[in-house]
């Protein structure tokens, strides 16, 4: 038997695995519209998006030793740009890890806003108006789409959009770029150049008992105990 | 009656279905010399050639997430089936929420199953006389305590010592080791137990120690890869690694997948003939005969069966008139916490066994009793929290090398804590024919009608009190929705640990079945699942439906070699 790495998406549950409850992403929790305008007049939000074509989905009973994605991918040339480009903002690349658009994350991205599932739909919605909304007030500040506009100009867009409590106006903004940027988290920590940013150890099978904490993961619980003035458990090994 | 296509030669008994009940029931019988023939409504199944144990969840559509096609992600076990299964649906009274799962595989719910085991105790079994509601059931703890000592040996369950009220502990020989816990697990157990909640190693139905076998040789734990996609080593208990192939093994089994049964025919002197089934590649009919009938369909199909059979418009082995009544499922509810004191902790491997490995048992049963809590039955919590992707709720609203940073500080640093409760049998609750829809088969299909109580929407409450208290005890940053109880509860349906629908009972006028599965009604009809349980505690049900399986499988093997159901 060779052993290959794995991930799992029970980390996202964070939750017990035995938990049976969905595990899609859930969204996040909605932003209060009450906070202060951005620096900038803020123009409408796209009034509807036309439906995406209907798609095959997987179906209940997919071959689980070769997984491959039935559904085509909808973004066009310059929405796909876009999501890449924000991908490398949103996540950049540094020391640890390239960026989430670099990356290829975009990629998935469009897999799951092209997916014909209702969470996916749903998603749909938010990002292909997101970015509908993005380039025309890109363009109203601009003069340009925004991918053609300076690092500065994108930044200060992205700030405006990244706020724990936006105005009335900015309520659908912020909640798009919410669900744009939890879904480039999820994209890109589940590869391994992800993982390895995390410095997540695992997926390694390990014959015999369970090794448990490290000593060095044990002397931090140990701290964490004396922080928090909880007393010592009988043994480091004993629940 | 016609013998079917690949269901040929003489059987002596037909079991329905080939989750815990019929792979129990399959196993036993087969082993004392008696010809099974199981019949399961899903498809054929390999976990050896289908499951892919070790693929990134990045191989998968969707990095692996959920989907109304496989509702517990892509690689999960179960196949061809879940919440909806293509043309079987089932309907629901106005105002009632309720899901049904239903794999449609061989092996059922096995393969793909919550592995928590906990042993019910003595005021499990005895609820009506500790407060007056629900029902007791015929037997008590000591009845089944020798049987539980053998499944836990049968199966493989890992665990540690109980010590606590109504927690029984195992005898000795039952357990293998339990592993380690892990930093989060140990966190909580030093927050809970100062406030006197108690933290106690999980019984689980994990190998920690290998398992040889002639036919169905079981490898111990490796660590590593979820145990919901099924396990090609064998690790993890289900009935396609083990029960089924050694029942096999004995020649005495055969096993006829896609076989819908739609209903139970009877023959002579008020006895079962045998089962009428719906081969669902072909739509053909087919029936089949065997001196006794095992029902384990499991809780909802198992009624359903009944409800179909015999009488019109009352089913058979009803005249109680409780067939699809005291229908209940677990609470369940979840909540979690950033603990600032995990963020950027030490890395280390904390895989493990898959699941918890540690719990929180039940533990306010003395001031239950006092009349102190405004509920009546009791609740556990399961422990969770790794390293990983961080919640979205564990992350700020932040953008840049400030997300990297954020993404490195939070991922481990979020503890969860899932309630799963006892319900109380309630009027309001049951299952019974839908008069206007049958499924595409022509079966009638079942409709149900489902209502939490105070008790339940209580205890949920009590719950979140408790979770949250030990929380902050930690210092920790709650990322719970501040809402209702009832509307941070799960369905109905939705923990799939629906029990109740045939209830065991010392009296026939107010039961299904007698406390070995037997329909009081027909005397060769035997329920082995979760629909015979008198009530349905907090404990996760699979280690008693097996250890009630085997108790009634030695009893229907007696009954057999002694000619009493000649």
């Amino acid at each position: 038997m060779t052993f290959t790495r794995r991930t799992t998406l029970q980390w996202l549950a964070t939750a017990t695995a035995l938990s049976l409850a969905n595990r899609g992403v859930a969204a996040a929790a909605a932003p209060q519209a009450t906070g202060a305008p951005p620096p900038f007049k803020v123009v409408g939000w796209p009034a509807s998006i036309a439906p995406m074509p209907a798609a095959p989905g997987y179906g209940r009973d997919p071959d689980l030793t070769a997984p491959k994605v039935p559904w085509p991918l909808t973004l066009t040339k310059a929405q796909r740009a876009t999501v890449d480009m924000l991908g490398d903002m949103i996540l950049p690349a540094d020391a640890a890890s390239p960026g989430a658009g670099t990356l290829g994350v975009g990629a998935f991205i469009d897999e799951w806003i092209s997916a014909p599932y209702p969470q996916q739909q749903d998603d749909r919605g938010k990002i292909i108006a997101g970015l509908t909304w993005l380039d025309a007030q890109s363009r109203v500040l601009h003069g340009g789409a925004f991918t053609a506009a300076t690092a500065a100009q994108r930044a200060t867009l992205l700030d405006a959009l990244t706020v724990e409590t936006p105005s009335a106006a900015m309520a659908q903004p912020v909640a798009f770029m919410d669900r744009l940027r939890n879904l480039f988290v999820l994209g890109f920590y589940s590869l391994p150049e992800g993982k390895a940013d995390m410095g997540y150890i695992g997926d390694q099978p390990t014959e015999g008992p369970y090794p448990g904490p490290t000593p060095e993961a044990q002397a931090h619980f140990a701290a964490l105990l004396t922080t928090l003035k909880l007393p010592p458990l009988p043994s480091p090994s004993q629940a | 009656m016609a013998a079917a296509k690949g269901a040929d030669g003489p059987v002596d008994v037909i079991i329905v279905g080939s989750g815990a009940a019929g792979g129990m029931a399959a196993h036993v019988l087969t082993k004392a010399g008696v010809r099974c023939l199981i019949l399961e409504a899903g498809r054929d199944y390999d976990p050896q050639a289908e499951v892919n144990m070790f693929a990134p969840e990045s191989d998968a559509p969707l990095r692996g997430t959920g989907t109304p096609d496989k509702p517990f992600g892509y690689f999960d076990a179960t196949v061809d089936g879940g919440w909806q299964v293509e043309g079987e649906p089932y309907t629901m009274t106005e105002g009632s929420d309720f899901r049904w799962y239903r794999p449609r595989m061989l092996g059922g719910r096995t393969n793909h199953w919550g592995r928590h085991v906990p042993r019910f105790g003595a005021y499990d079994f005895k609820p009506f006389s500790r407060d007056g509601l629900g029902a007791d059931w015929p037997i008590g703890y000591d009845d089944v305590a020798p049987f539980y000592d053998r499944v836990e040996r049968m199966i493989g369950v890992n665990g540690g010592k109980l010590g606590l009220e109504n927690h029984p502990d195992s005898p000795p020989g039952c357990l293998m080791p339990p592993p380690k816990p892990r930093v989060p697990e140990m966190l909580i157990t030093a927050a809970a137990e100062s406030l006197g909640i108690p933290v106690r190693a999980a019984h689980t139905a994990v190998l920690t120690r290998d398992m040889p076998d002639k036919v169905a040789p079981r490898s111990a734990c490796f660590n590593a890869t979820p145990c919901t996609r099924g396990c090609t080593i064998g690790a993890m208990f289900q009935t396609t690694t083990s029960l089924l192939p050694m029942a096999k093994a004995t020649g005495r089994l055969r096993v006829v997948t896609d076989a819908m049964v739609s209903r139970v025919v009877m023959g002579a002197r008020g006895r079962a003939a045998g089962v009428e089934y719906v081969d669902r590649k072909t739509g053909q009919r087919h029936q089949v005969k065997a001196r006794a009938v095992v029902l384990a369909a499991g809780t909802g199909e198992t009624a359903r069966l009944l409800l179909n059979s015999g009488e019109a418009g009352r089913g058979l082995a009803n005249s109680s008139g409780e067939l699809g009544r005291n229908l209940t499922d677990s609470t369940g509810a979840s909540f979690r916490a950033f603990i600032p004191g995990l963020a950027g902790r030490p890395r280390y491997n904390e895989d493990g066994i898959g699941g918890q490995h540690i719990y929180i048992p039940f533990w306010q049963y003395e001031q239950q009793k006092r009349g102190e809590l405004d509920f009546a039955r009791g609740y556990h919590f399961e422990i969770g929290g790794r390293f990983g992707v961080p919640a979205e709720a564990a992350l700020p609203r932040v953008w840049g090398k400030d997300l990297k940073q954020a993404v490195r500080n939070a991922s481990g640093a979020t503890i969860g804590l899932t309630l799963r409760g006892e319900m109380i049998p309630n009027k309001d609750t049951f299952c019974e024919i839908d008069p206007n829809v049958k499924d595409k088969f022509g079966i009638p299909v079942l409709r149900f009608a489902f209502r939490w109580s105070k008790h339940e929407i209580n205890q949920v409450a009590h719950g979140r009190r408790a979770a949250h208290s030990v929380f902050k005890r930690l210092n920790g940053t709650i990322l719970d929705p501040d809402l209702p109880p009832e509307q941070i509860m799960t369905a109905g349906g939705e923990i799939i640990h629906e029990l109740g629908t045939a209830r065991m009972g010392a009296d026939p006028k107010s039961s299904v079945v007698d406390s070995y599965g037997q329909t009081w009604d027909v005397d060769n009809v035997v329920l082995m699942d979760g629909a015979t349980f008198a009530s349905g505690p907090h404990k996760n049900p699979t280690l008693t439906i097996l250890a009630l399986a085997l108790r009634a499988s030695e009893r229907l093997a007696t009954r057999l070699s002694s000619g009493a159901l000649a």
